[in-house]
């Protein structure tokens, strides 16, 4: 057997680590099952849904907006205005989902046109407030600034996105909530750095080191084979979750209405400036997931190489793994000293809800670079240095 | 035992007779300990012993020649070439035995071969055949299929020894090998060394001082960091050679001498004691002088020559 199976052995294809899956697996079956009942109730209301909101689906009708908004002031006087109150309220009843849902459309195409108060410290959103805000810094003659060329590209992005139109997305919206989200790291990730640590630092606690830096291949191959065992790990716990929140969202309402809607008919992603289709979205956030898991992977190989024994590893990968979440909690004016590190820390960059849920851009010489593309180029630039780090660190390894 | 040999004597054919491993200057610290002292020592193809105290820098020296320690100052020369600066190619001539042999929990010996054989870049078909025989020659062809953790520590040690000697390797480094062998086990352990030794270089370093007497061509005698001597058996021999004596005395004068003596062996007959003692002088008129042994010469050098002169 060839070194890298070896390692594999080690690392995914043994006993623990297969219970370790198969217990996951049951864990993100119940999660993709339960929050999907949470969105939407049974199974009759989710259906109940699907068949009044076939007459709604399209663009935005004014009659059915005025509707809904008189059942929705009717929801709020009796269980006030918190998001959840409203969801736990209606998630039984067909045409109280519809007309919440249409009504959260419908500011969604206010907001598609009109969208920031000019008042606002938000970043201009909206044709409307987009139009105004170039009028007024072609007025004071900044044409030539990036804020300029950023809000034309924001409009241009607008225009060419046209406005959001009511899908029956509901189980998406459940799908992708629990794959963009806080508690995806939860499930996620925080397992995948249990998984991962050991995959150097075991070498150290066991003694194995002796053998292993004293051997013909010790010093590199066997970190190219542990680093290939360690992405195949990481892909199959990403798959893992992918697989299971998917199957169990969507088999026990036996639908998948709403693939082909365009991702701003999710609420979540209605200010998102990728043109996207559900399901080609669903397969760039898997991707995402891979490679965003891959990347944080290598980081913790990387540690767990510095490590002498695995639970420190696992420590510092979480450590890493959530610090922009400490950081994001600090005041504005700190926030903005170190926005880079916020946007490019982990807990953000593994977010699809905050990678491709907005229009964040940056300015890379005078060009403007997708939030996307920046977050692959920096990851990138992080694996690659923790793989050299992990070589030297290897071929300077010393059993005192 | 047939197959070592075949197998040694075809792959002579492929080796070089002569192979020369030198320490230049070597020195190693831990922190403001210094471990090692300038170790400047050549060493060519044959069995070669390392005895010392505990402490005395054995293990670092061996780790440092396994390629798991870098030298603070000083290098190894392999053959000419600096061992760092050849890292793959002398590591793939070098089999080397930890003083303290690691497991997986989840690996079976058969897989802990395997793995050992993969990391040594072995083929697959010679590996598993080299599995077979060295199986075999250590007591454990019933048991690769048990887990690692299973096995007694003797069981260990064995298997720790087929992995050192798996890829034929040129460089044999051993610490410590015969820890928790049984007497039986510790005779075909130097039976399999010394038939291997033929063309190759053999460290082997031991607080057992009968394993190394009979089967090392050069004994190295280590202490301080330093390598105090280095010699065959019969000049450790001819060093202590009017140094040993036997003198018969009761148990009672035995507890009250021993204090201030070298005694490197009691044996109680009829309610006497033999003792042999070490010493440069007759210690007793009665004392009968004896052929001294290499345990002997170990306890004359580290025990009765005054410390000052070895540090």
């Amino acid at each position: 057997m060839s070194l890298f199976v070896f390692e594999l052995r080690k690392l995914l294809v043994n006993k623990k680590t297969v219970i370790l899956l198969l217990v996951l697996f049951a864990l993100y079956s119940v999660i993709g099952f339960s929050t999907s009942l949470f969105l939407i109730g049974s199974n009759d209301a989710y259906k109940g849904y699907e068949t009044l909101s076939t007459d709604y689906e399209g663009a935005i009708d004014a009659e059915k907006a005025e509707k809904s908004k008189t059942v929705y002031d009717e929801i709020t006087a009796r269980y006030g205005t918190d998001s959840r109150m409203i969801a736990r309220s209606i998630k039984d009843s067909p045409e109280t989902i519809l007309a919440v849902k249409y009504k959260e459309f419908s500011d969604r195409v206010d907001d598609y046109r009109n969208g920031t108060p000019p008042e606002s410290n938000e970043e201009v959103y909206g044709i409307n407030a987009l139009h105004s805000k170039i009028s007024v810094l072609e007025k004071q003659g900044q044409r030539n600034t990036f804020e300029y060329k950023k809000l034309c590209y924001s409009l241009q992005k607008l225009i060419a996105l046209d406005e959001p139109e009511f899908v029956n997305i509901l189980l998406w919206e459940n799908l992708f909530t629990n794959w963009g989200e806080h508690m995806m790291q939860f499930l996620l990730l925080i397992p995948l750095a249990f998984l991962i640590a050991p995959v150097f630092a075991i070498e150290r606690s066991s003694g194995m080191d002796n053998l292993i830096l004293s051997s013909r291949h010790g010093r590199r191959k066997i970190v190219t084979a542990k680093l290939l065992s360690v992405l195949v790990a990481s892909t199959v716990i990403v798959m893992v979750y992918l697989i299971a929140t998917f199957v169990f969202g969507f088999l026990p309402h036996a639908s998948l209405h709403g693939w082909d809607a365009a991702i701003q008919s999710i609420p979540e992603y209605a200010r998102s400036m990728f043109g996207f289709k559900v399901w080609q979205f669903a397969v760039v956030s898997a991707l995402w997931l891979i490679f965003t898991g891959a990347v944080y992977s290598i980081i913790i190989s990387l540690i767990s190489s510095r490590m002498k024994n695995q639970m420190s590893a696992v420590g510092i990968s979480l450590a890493i793994l959530f610090i922009n979440v400490g950081l994001a909690a600090m005041g504005d004016s700190v926030i903005q000293r170190i926005q880079p590190i916020i946007d490019f820390g982990l807990a953000n960059v593994t977010l699809i809800k905050e990678v491709f849920g907005g229009y964040k851009v940056f300015n890379v010489c005078g060009s403007i670079v997708s939030y996307p593309i920046m977050a692959v180029f920096v990851l990138g630039i992080f694996a690659v240095l923790a793989v050299f780090w992990i070589y030297q660190g290897q071929k300077h390894r010393t059993v005192v | 035992m047939e197959k070592i040999y075949a197998a040694a004597v075809r792959r002579k054919d492929r080796r070089r007779v002569y192979i020369e491993l030198k320490f230049e200057r070597v020195s190693k610290n831990y922190k403001d300990k210094k471990v090692l002292k300038d170790i400047s020592v050549t060493m060519s193809t044959g069995v070669y012993g390392l005895l010392g105290p505990n402490g005395a820098g054995k293990t670092t020296m061996i780790k440092i020649m396994a390629d798991v320690l870098r030298p603070d100052t000083g290098r190894i020369l392999y053959d000419g070439q600096d061992i760092c600066s050849i890292g793959d190619k002398y590591r793939a001539k070098v089999g080397y035995l930890p003083q303290e042999i690691s497991f997986y929990s989840n690996f079976t010996g058969r897989d802990y071969l395997e793995y050992s054989a993969a990391l040594k870049g072995m083929e697959k078909s010679y590996a598993k055949k080299r599995i077979e025989e060295l199986a075999y020659h250590v007591g454990l062809q019933n048991d690769l299929k048990r887990q690692c953790r299973t096995y007694s520590g003797g069981m260990q040690r064995r298997l720790g020894i087929a992995q050192a000697l798996l890829d034929n390797p040129e460089i044999l480094i051993l610490d410590e090998p015969t820890a928790g062998l049984d007497p039986l086990e510790r005779v075909k352990f130097r039976n399999i060394i010394s038939a291997y030794s033929n063309d190759r270089l053999v460290l082997l370093s031991t607080h057992i001082v009968s394993d190394v007497e009979h089967i090392a061509s050069k004994i190295m005698m280590m202490e301080y960091g330093v390598i105090q001597h280095m010699h065959i058996r019969e000049e450790y021999i001819k060093m202590a050679k009017n140094c040993v004596w036997l003198v018969k005395m009761s148990a009672e004068k035995l507890v009250k001498y021993q204090n201030n003596a070298v005694i490197s062996n009691v044996i109680a007959k009829d309610g006497v004691m033999e003792v042999r003692v070490i010493d440069e002088g007759k210690p007793f008129a009665d004392a009968v002088q004896t052929a001294p042994t290499l345990e002997d010469v170990y306890l004359y050098i580290f025990n009765y020559l005054p410390e000052k002169t070895r540090r």
